[in-house]
């Protein structure tokens, strides 16, 4: 069904494919064999009618990679004419020497010259050094050459012998030794000897009769065995490696140790139906042919480490070519991939029958022909597959070929790889995998931002790379037209970017990346494009500003325009949107922004010309600026005063300016608080003069305006008194401004007779002692009970004032009393109050006044009776002390000069230390108090002296006596001085009655 | 296959045997790439290497043609879990295992693990219907369908590995019960002579899955991974031991060492 499809150019393109085929070039080339070796379904169809022809031809593209190239290199008629009976029968090569066997017995020696022609095309030139007859009239079966030794070993009819490599004569045997092996049907040379010996050459020989393998040591003149292992059948074909034989028996593959004997079978197999393939193909790991047309991969452990690769039943021949497996059937050489398995490429070949690697050149033989399969140039082979967008498979290449290529070589192809590996998934929308590519790639960012049209800015010094890494012109190119896409695209770049733009990928094209990311967001109405805008970028004004002015992104322009220094331009900006000049919807509150843009703002004259504009927008908000500037040490203060000075013409702003400086943050300059007591009475006023009054503004006036002159002591009182003197509603004021100005009788005055509020006159008297002392506090009491009881006192001058009202008065002052009883002196107001008051109405005064006095009686008892007990307790200690014996010894030293005592005189200070008479009368000569003074008679310097029952005492005259008393009582005296100052609280003074009791 | 598979040496080895079409490379397709698709009968054999947590775990999924039945020995020598699949709704597949399947294991090693597996549970198991692997569903849905439109190329196979049936929810026969896969199981200890050791119990080692869904496909796995962690280390430390110094192994070692020092 495919092949019907298949039409001219399918096959002109499997022509062109293979031109150095033979096969091809004799125009032979069958299309159902050549798609029979494939083993995968044809992909299914994806796009419509018209398009399914080119999709064949994909197909069939997409299959191959050109990975090798036939090359002729010893063509027919320089071998052996036209002489239609002579076959080639086996071929080895050495460096540039190409040896050839045929069925005539013959050896050709050809030096094979690699011609490269000007467009890189190889040929190869050969040229015929010699042939020889070697006289045995059968075909030669096999050839190898040991070059150390220059000598080839040759296999003819049954016996394999050495021929020097120059002059093909047969080496005679040396004395003592053979140099032929007579029966043998196959052998191989061991190219990982485990001896050493470089001028001898290890081969493994199969005999044709024996189940044996022998194990010959070829040397320049003879072969020597030296090993001989048998197998359990006949084996047919043999490679070595190292210690181990890798056979192929008639019934199955097996792996021999000849060191040690051990075996391993591998897996069955018949070689009457097929012929067996072993071949050495790595340290200790070899290729086999496997049933089912498999090429398997086996090391000497018997285990297979990669995946076989699927051939054609009739395999003759195989190789390996990293990272290709070649293998030669009747009619094609099949080229798989030893990474995925893969066919990679085919190629037409007839006759053939030899497939040999020599040193990592593949060559091919026919019966009449010796060609050379050339690898191409693997950069090559992975562009053939990336230009077929085989992405993982180019991939995988590219990695499989990571051991063969120098690092820093590998790394640069392989980052280009991913790159293109990327664009390729990008164009297919397999937009995860492209990111995936891109990023372990290190790809350019502009590359990809190159192909959106206009994103990359027009001072961006990019171009693209050169080759191109894709074939896009643009993102309109790559999506047909289709929005969808062009839409997938654009989300995809954005993320992408979005990830890259902090990375070291973005590393010297910032400004692109940050704008081209900036215009994706703006076109795409992207939330992120505040963020972009108002943290770290490098978005270029030049790009951005009409850009953004494009998509009304008005309020991110204004932070771009700030993050560049800009503040003027972005206020201007926002400005306009808020006055409605411009549109733009993302922020409903901006006008509360620039707000809390200017206040943070650090430019003061940015401050100053457009405060104004926000004032007038809204005076309570627009207040802000100056109200809740942030205080810290970087950010420059606005004076206060020229706030004020500015602020003249908005009177709330103003007002709500000094209510902050005022009540907010306190501060304490009597200039703003007069002012803003002024501006509160003004407003009292204002409201006053209104008919008909708001009574609720009017009294959330007046509260603010009373609460301001009550808290604050810094306005000037007089002067504000002086506005309202003649304001009669203004009362309450008056009396709290007469309060400031200690006119307590006056503000008394008027809270009582004009205002008749006592209450009022009561929290006045607490307000305006409420720092002072309780003796201020009292007076001020006295004073309002004075007030209170004078009206009484005087009746005619009350009645005139307020009829009626003394018994209010009179009420007024016993509940004052009787209130704030503890306040008042009780005997003063016994005194003031008039005489006909009855017990009773002052009863709770009267009480609480009797019960004080009684607390304070009983109170100063108490103090007295401690102090004197704590008097006893220190006399009680003191003499404890002065009983204590003092010692005084030559060992001991004076505390004063540290020197040890010589004299039995010593003077004590408080609390029993001894020191020298002297150092006390050195230091004592200015000080006021005596230390003790003992005198020590006793020659004993150790001796104690018990102040109390000295026993010199009674040999002093009663004079010395009396002198000593004294000068003990003027110790103690200043003994008790000392503890005093020094040990206890000063409860008791130096003059206290224990000097008396001593 | 993720990159750089190649150049690493797996530390142990899994295989999956059993029969043809039962649905090995599915059921390793669903696991590794989280996709059902139509594959192919497999050639030969084919391998993955899972990167599991620091370790390299080769995964071989074995053709069941008849044709190759001679390579899964050695597929199958030196295996550390082997996992032997059929189809739930083929008797046949089962038995195959046994005739056929078990003899290939002798070369697995000694501890080798053995877990049974019934795959297409979801043609006869509605709770296997489900879809279980919430990545790759809508993707399979559309691919699935996509194919549908495909002339069935697969048609000849006995049992497709996604026939059209089980789309519409038509349940099929189910002729292997999980009984019979956990007696399979104790033939296959008796027959391995580990009955008495203390070998894995059956309920544990014998799973029904569907690579069509991923129904039980994670589990199954991570099961197997988690038991062949020991063989894992054993082998590690053995390479220690041996005088021979393997340079890849030295440098992935120093350069974690170097890595966890600085943090």
């Amino acid at each position: 069904m495919c092949l019907q499809i298949v039409n001219n150019p399918l096959q002109l393109d499997c022509l062109e494919r293979s031109p150095s085929s033979p096969a091809a070039s004799s125009g032979s080339v069958s299309l159902g064999v050549f798609y029979g070796t494939r083993k995968e379904p044809p992909p299914p169809f994806r796009l419509s009618f018209p398009f399914r022809c080119l999709q064949r031809v994909d197909a069939l593209a997409e299959m191959s990679v050109k990975a090798f190239e036939l090359v002729p290199a010893v063509e027919r008629d320089l071998l052996m004419g036209d002489k239609a009976r002579i076959n080639i029968e086996c071929i080895e090569c050495c460096g540039k020497h190409l040896y050839v066997g045929t069925n005539d017995c013959f050896i050709h020696h050809f030096l094979l010259d690699e011609v490269t022609s000007s467009k890189g095309k190889l040929s190869y030139s050969p040229q015929k050094l010699l042939h020889k007859y070697l006289g045995l009239k059968k075909p030669v079966a096999e050839l190898r050459a040991a070059s150390a030794l220059e000598r080839l070993i040759v296999l003819c009819d049954g016996i394999v012998f050495l021929v020097d490599m120059v002059t093909l004569e047969t080496v005679p045997s040396a004395a003592g030794g053979g140099a032929k092996i007579r029966g043998v049907t196959s052998f191989c040379i061991n190219e990982n000897p485990v001896n050493g010996d470089p001028f001898c050459v290890e081969m493994g020989v199969l005999s044709s009769k024996r189940r044996t393998v022998q194990i010959f040591m070829v040397y320049e003149d003879r072969v020597q065995l030296v090993k001989e292992v048998t197998t359990p059948e006949q084996p047919c074909a043999v490679s070595l490696d190292g210690y181990f034989l890798c056979l192929a028996l008639a019934t199955q593959y097996m792996i021999l140790n000849y060191n040690t004997g051990a075996s391993q079978d591998l897996f069955p197999y018949n070689s009457d139906e097929r012929r067996p393939i072993v071949k050495t193909i790595g340290r200790e790991e070899f290729l086999l042919a496997a049933p089912g047309g498999l090429g398997m991969f086996a090391n000497a452990e018997g285990v297979s480490q990669r995946a076989p690769v699927n051939w054609s039943e009739s395999v003759i021949g195989a190789a390996v070519c990293f990272p290709y497996v070649v293998a030669l059937d009747e009619s094609f050489i099949t080229i798989h991939s030893m990474l995925d398995q893969q066919l990679k490429q085919t190629l037409s070949f007839r006759d053939g029958h030899i497939l040999q690697d020599f040193e990592g050149k593949v060559i091919l033989a026919s019966t009449k022909g010796v060609y050379v399969l050339v690898p191409l140039p693997l950069e090559r082979q992975i562009q053939d597959l990336l230009a077929s967008h085989r992405v993982e498979e180019a991939l995988i290449l590219t990695e499989g070929a990571q051991r063969n290529i120098p690092k820093d070589k590998f790394q640069i192809l392989h980052k280009r790889i991913l790159q293109q590996a990327g664009f390729i998934q990008f164009g297919q929308l397999q937009l995860v995998e492209a990111r995936e590519h891109f990023r372990k790639g290190q790809l350019d960012v502009r590359e990809l931002i190159s192909l959106y049209p206009l994103l990359l800015p027009s001072s961006s010094s990019f171009t693209r790379c050169h080759p191109p890494l894709h074939e896009f012109a643009d993102l309109n190119h790559l999506a047909q037209g289709d929005q969808e896409k062009v839409l997938r695209c654009k989300r995809f770049l954005i993320s992408y970017l979005g990830e890259v733009r902090s990375t070291e990928v973005a590393n010297g094209c910032r400004e692109d990346v940050d704008t081209a990311l900036l215009k994706l967001y703006a076109e795409q109405d992207h939330d992120s494009l505040l963020d972009l805008v108002a943290s770290d970028n490098a978005c270029l004004m030049a790009d951005s500003v009409p850009w953004l002015e494009k998509y009304h992104k008005y309020f991110a322009l204004g932070l771009l325009y700030h993050y560049n220094g800009q503040d003027s331009a972005a206020l201007q900006l926002w400005i306009r949107v808020v006055d409605g000049d411009l549109q733009d919807s993302t922020r409903s509150d901006l006008y509360e922004y620039i707000v809390d843009f200017l206040c943070s703002c650090s430019n003061q004259d940015l401050v100053w010309k457009y405060a104004d504009w926000a004032l007038l927008k809204n005076p309570t908000l627009g207040i802000h600026i100056f109200t809740k500037r942030p205080v810290c040490k970087d950010h420059p203060q606005l004076n206060s005063d020229d706030v004020i000075t500015y602020l003249g013409k908005h009177s709330q702003a103003l007002l709500l300016y000094l209510e902050h400086l005022v009540l907010e943050r306190k501060i304490q300059k009597e200039k703003f608080h007069t002012h803003l007591a002024v501006l509160y009475l003004e407003r009292v006023l204002s409201l006053l003069s209104q008919s008909p009054t708001d009574e609720q503004q009017l009294s959330s006036a007046r509260d603010r305006l009373q609460s301001l002159l009550r808290e604050s002591n810094l306005y000037r009182a007089q002067s504000l008194l002086g506005k309202m003197e003649n304001c009669e509603q203004l009362l309450l004021e008056r009396a709290t401004l007469h309060g400031k100005l200690e006119e307590h009788d006056k503000a008394l005055h008027i809270l009582v007779h004009k205002l008749r509020d006592f209450p009022s006159a009561e929290a006045f008297c607490i307000w305006a002692s409420s720092c002072r002392d309780s003796a201020y506090q009292q007076q001020l009491f006295h004073m309002l009970l004075g007030v209170y009881l004078d009206s009484t006192s005087h009746p005619g001058k009350s009645r005139t004032s307020a009829e009626g009202g003394s018994g209010d008065l009179e009420m007024a002052a016993v509940d004052l009393l009787n209130r704030h009883g503890e306040v008042f002196d009780a005997a003063r107001v016994l005194r003031m109050l008039p005489e006909g008051w009855s017990m009773q109405l002052l009863r709770p005064f009267l009480g609480r006044a009797v019960r004080a006095s009684m607390h304070a009686c009983r109170t100063s008892q108490i103090a007295v009776g401690l102090a004197h007990s704590e008097n006893l307790q220190l006399l009680h200690d003191r003499l404890k002390e002065r009983k204590k014996p003092i010692f005084v010894s030559e060992k001991k030293g004076c505390h004063l000069c540290h020197n040890t005592f010589s004299e039995p005189d010593v003077v004590c200070l408080p609390g029993g230390v001894p020191v020298h008479t002297h150092c006390v009368a050195q230091r004592g000569s200015g000080t006021a108090g005596l230390p003790t003074r003992i005198h020590n008679n006793s020659n004993n310097t150790d001796a104690i002296f018990p102040l109390t029952a000295q026993p010199a005492a009674a040999a002093e005259s009663r004079a010395e006596q009396r002198a000593r008393l004294l000068k003990q009582q003027r110790t103690a005296s200043s003994s008790i001085s000392q503890l005093v100052v020094t040990g206890r609280k000063p409860l008791l003074a130096p003059q206290s009655p224990m000097v008396q009791c001593v | 296959m993720p990159e750089g598979s190649k150049m690493k040496k797996p530390d142990v080895k899994v295989v999956l045997l059993g029969d043809m079409n039962v649905g090995k490379t599915s059921l390793l397709h669903r696991y590794t790439e989280r996709k059902f698709k139509d594959t192919v009968s497999t050639v030969g054999g084919a391998f993955f290497l899972k990167q599991w947590g620091p370790y390299n775990i080769s995964i071989w999924d074995t053709a069941g043609r008849e044709q190759f039945h001679g390579l899964g020995s050695m597929y199958c020598r030196g295996a550390s879990a082997v996992i032997l699949t059929y189809d739930v709704t083929n008797w046949q597949s089962l038995a195959e295992l046994e005739e056929r399947f078990l003899s290939l294991t002798d070369t697995a090693n000694q501890d080798c693990i053995y877990a049974i597996v019934g795959n297409k549970a979801d043609l006869t198991d509605p709770k296997a219907q489900l879809s279980h692997d919430s990545i790759g569903v809508s993707e399979d849905q559309t691919q699935c369908e996509e194919e549908m439109t495909e002339p069935q190329i697969l048609s000849a196979c006995p049992t497709p590995p996604a026939s059209p049936e089980s789309l519409s929810g038509l349940i099929l026969h189910k002729q292997v019960a999980h009984e019979d896969a956990v007696a399979f199981y104790g033939r296959i200890l008796r027959y391995k002579g580990l009955e008495d050791k203390s070998s894995l119990p059956p309920e544990k080692m014998c799973f029904e899955t569907s690579a069509k869904t991923g129904y039980n496909v994670d589990a199954l796995f991570e099961t197997l991974f988690d038991l062949v962690l020991p063989s894992i280390l054993r082998k590690r430390n053995e390479n220690q031991e041996s005088p021979t110094v393997d340079l890849e192994v030295c440098r992935g070692a120093g350069g974690r060492r170097a890595r966890s020092t600085c943090c």
